[in-house]
């Protein structure tokens, strides 16, 4: 045995070593893997140490519980929690539902039809940008071009980012209007419902809109839980909008909480708070999402 | 295959590392490398890149790498080099410096061997950056908080002019004639957690104590915070004041209410005055702040705008003071630098761009002058290490008053409470 091992050891070559399967396998991963580690895994891990320290980047000390505490005890925290709820629950099901209007009528066999989707695929690619941000809160600015057009149709111009009542819908709007990637995943799920089922229904005198109850949105939903659960994530996760248009206010009623998080790492450096908020959002995510995953098998068919 | 593989992956990484560390490509060997971090507007950038070509050439042993931020980014990026102990050698300081006393070295040493030229200024500009026995930087500047005003406007409206002794009555007075004679908003946005501190010295206490370098508040009693939320408030009501709509679209100081012709009076640093006049267009003209009684306390007082501080792991200290002289002394530099940091803290600099001074350079040095005379010392010129989180809540809290959300009082309570406990944590 022993003298085995001796021979494998001498026919050990740097060809054969680069020309393993798994050799090559590892050298192409290792980009994932380095930085699946080094920005991944290895911060989250910090990141969970840091939360039970008062760390302020020139160091810290163990502190156990009292930031999880403090942060209960925190009113702005509570409502930067709600806000966010707030902007999850009307953003994201207007964003599915406009996704979803366009991708059922860009599905019709017309001339550029590829061309409009790629047109209305824009916002996405450009959506997350600071400068779109800043464009946007020009638009809905007090003297912007909303509030012109408002005036020229004879409206009251509004005081988007003046009233706390008011300076989320400039918000919900933008994220409304990136409807791309959701649209072209619903694209690709209505071009998979069979085209009999529609026939059939046309002659047992069904009209379009009762098809569209009857037939698509039970073929798509599969399709409709995956893009719910995916743009609920990003919801939840909302920063540069609020940070560039609003920066949290007026009185806070933009303060979401990726934002909030942000201002205490950054701003006032309590990064063992801000690391602890940070957990405290990765549990309220995953609970949304196992609600929606639970619920899924009262809405969602299985062919 | 593991210990392979493990191999492979170091190799990898320290390649990463490697290429990252490689930074210092300019210098060569027999030179001194240096670098250099600061915050500022693009005018700076632009000029304070200039000084540092200018002093390359003449001083070839010497070679800068520089480095420029808006002021949020410098802070989170100073942060990060303090946690990794990779602090610039020379790099910008303000009111916070106390933050970052540890990563300070006491540049006394240069000071006395000459290496540092201070023979051309004197104490009182000196005390500025001095601080527990040492001496943390040599200020770029001085300057002071006004409010800078329209005549004309004012004029127009039938409102008193201002003069250097008035008062928040009459800063409220002449925005409501303002407002209601022209339709404008009297002025335009306050540094409000600036304003509310000095309102503080002018009550007869201090926000933070100096006594334990503004690590504890200053003052007891809520109250006299109470003022200042009631007139920001009943000012936005009655729309001489803009609300937070209309605040959010001022994005520069280039871009205030009073350039643009929407306001009367606004807050400015003295050395930003330059900057609103000349984008105005029209004659402005700079008052110091207005005070709780007439002919008391105002609260006013010289602050080194910033400074330049050399870091105490720096290898090449004496590199770095050589830099801060040039930068302090040079003729040529400073008419590049054009006291746009604040008013040179150098006889001769001064002197010199006092020289081809324009109108309104010259009111900038008369405010100065009249805010040393101004100073009674009773001012604390310390900030607190928690200022941004304190600033913040004080902001939150000032917009629930003016929503009529809380009650003055409550919120002026809420404040000192927060602040307290935010001073007690660290």
């Amino acid at each position: 045995m022993a003298a085995k091992i001796e021979v494998e050891k001498k026919s050990f070559s740097l060809k054969d070593f680069i020309q393993k399967e798994n050799t090559v396998g590892y050298v192409f991963a290792a980009p994932f893997i380095i930085g699946f580690l080094a920005f991944t895994l290895i911060p989250m891990i910090l990141s969970l140490y840091y939360s039970f320290t008062d760390f302020n980047l020139r160091g810290g000390d163990w502190i156990g519980l009292e930031n999880y505490v403090r942060l209960f005890n925190d009113d702005r925290f509570i409502n930067s929690v709600l806000v966010t709820l707030r902007f999850v629950f009307v953003s994201v099901p207007l964003r599915l539902a406009f996704g979803l209007l366009v991708a059922y009528l860009l599905t019709r066999k017309a001339k550029g039809v590829s061309f409009y989707r790629a047109l209305y695929y824009l916002p996405t690619l450009i959506g997350g940008s600071i400068a779109v941000a800043i464009v946007w809160r020009e638009l809905f600015s007090i003297n912007g071009a909303v509030n012109v057009m408002l005036e020229g149709l004879g409206a009251a111009p509004v005081n988007w980012f003046g009233d706390p009542r008011m300076a989320m819908w400039p918000l919900i709007l933008m994220s409304i209007w990136q409807f791309g990637s959701s649209m072209i995943i619903f694209a690709a799920g209505l071009k998979e419902i069979p085209a009999e089922l529609y026939e059939a229904a046309e002659m047992d005198g069904a009209n379009k809109l009762k098809s569209f109850f009857k037939i698509t949105l039970p073929c798509l939903s599969p399709v409709i839980l995956y893009n719910l659960i995916m743009q609920m994530i990003s919801a939840f996760m909302t920063f540069t909008q609020a940070f560039v248009i609003t920066g949290g206010g007026p009185m806070d009623s933009t303060n979401f909480y990726a934002l909030y998080v942000y201002r205490h790492a950054f701003d006032f450096f309590n990064m063992g708070y801000a690391s602890a908020m940070s957990w405290v959002m990765l549990v309220i995510i995953s609970i949304f999402t196992v609600i929606v995953l639970k619920t899924s098998k009262y809405w969602v068919h299985q062919n | 295959m593991k210990k392979i593989f493990t191999t492979l992956c170091l190799v990898i990484i320290l390649t990463i590392l490697t290429a990252c560390g490689n930074e210092s490509g300019g210098g060569g060997d027999d030179q001194y490398v240096i670098r250099i971090a600061w915050w500022g507007s693009q005018m700076r950038h632009d000029a304070t890149i200039e000084v540092i070509e200018l002093f390359m050439e003449q001083n070839p042993d010497i070679y800068i790498e520089y480095e420029f931020f808006d002021p949020d980014g410098y802070w989170t990026a100073m942060n990060t080099r303090v946690a990794s102990d990779d602090v610039w050698d020379v790099f910008q300081m303000g009111g916070n410096f106390q933050q970052y006393i540890d990563n300070i070295l006491d540049i006394t040493p240069f000071i006395e061997d000459g290496t540092i030229d201070v023979s051309r200024t004197d104490e009182s500009f000196l005390n500025t950056t001095y601080f527990e026995g040492k001496m943390v930087g040599i200020s770029n500047g001085v300057n002071s908080n006004g409010i800078a005003f329209d005549p004309a406007l004012f004029e127009e409206a039938g409102a008193p002019l201002l003069h250097a002794d008035w008062t928040w009555d009459d800063f409220a007075n002449s925005a409501m004639i303002i407002h209601e004679n022209l339709g404008i908003y009297g002025s335009s946005a306050l540094s409000d957690f600036i304003a509310l501190t000095i309102l503080v010295t002018q009550s007869g206490a201090n926000f933070f104590d100096p006594a334990t370098n503004s690590t504890t508040l200053g003052f007891d009693d809520p109250s006299i915070l109470v003022p200042y939320f009631e007139m920001r408030r009943d000012l936005v009501q009655a729309g001489a004041f803009p609300d937070a709509g209309r605040l959010a679209t001022i994005t520069d100081i280039e871009g205030d209410l009073l350039v643009t012709g929407d306001a009367a009076m606004t807050w400015v640093a003295s050395n930003q005055f330059i900057t609103v006049a000349n984008a105005a267009g029209r004659p402005l003209e700079l008052v110091p702040l207005p005070r709780l009684t007439a002919g008391g306390e105002s609260g006013m007082g010289l602050t080194s705008s910033q400074m330049l501080s050399i870091s105490n792991a720096s290898p090449y200290p004496e590199a770095a003071a050589r830099f801060i002289n040039f930068f302090q002394n040079d003729e040529e530099a400073n008419r590049i630098l054009a006291g746009e940091r604040g008013v040179p803290i150098m006889s001769h600099i001064r002197e010199m761009l006092s020289e081809n001074a324009d109108e309104n350079l010259a009111t900038v040095y008369a405010f100065v002058g009249l805010a040393g005379e101004l100073d009674t010392g009773l001012g604390n010129p310390l900030e607190s290490p928690n200022n941004p989180e304190i600033r913040d809540h004080f902001e939150f809290l000032l917009e629930q008053v003016i929503f009529g959300q809380i009650e003055a009082e409550a919120a002026a309570e809420d404040l000192r409470d927060f602040a307290e406990d935010v001073l007690a944590r660290n």
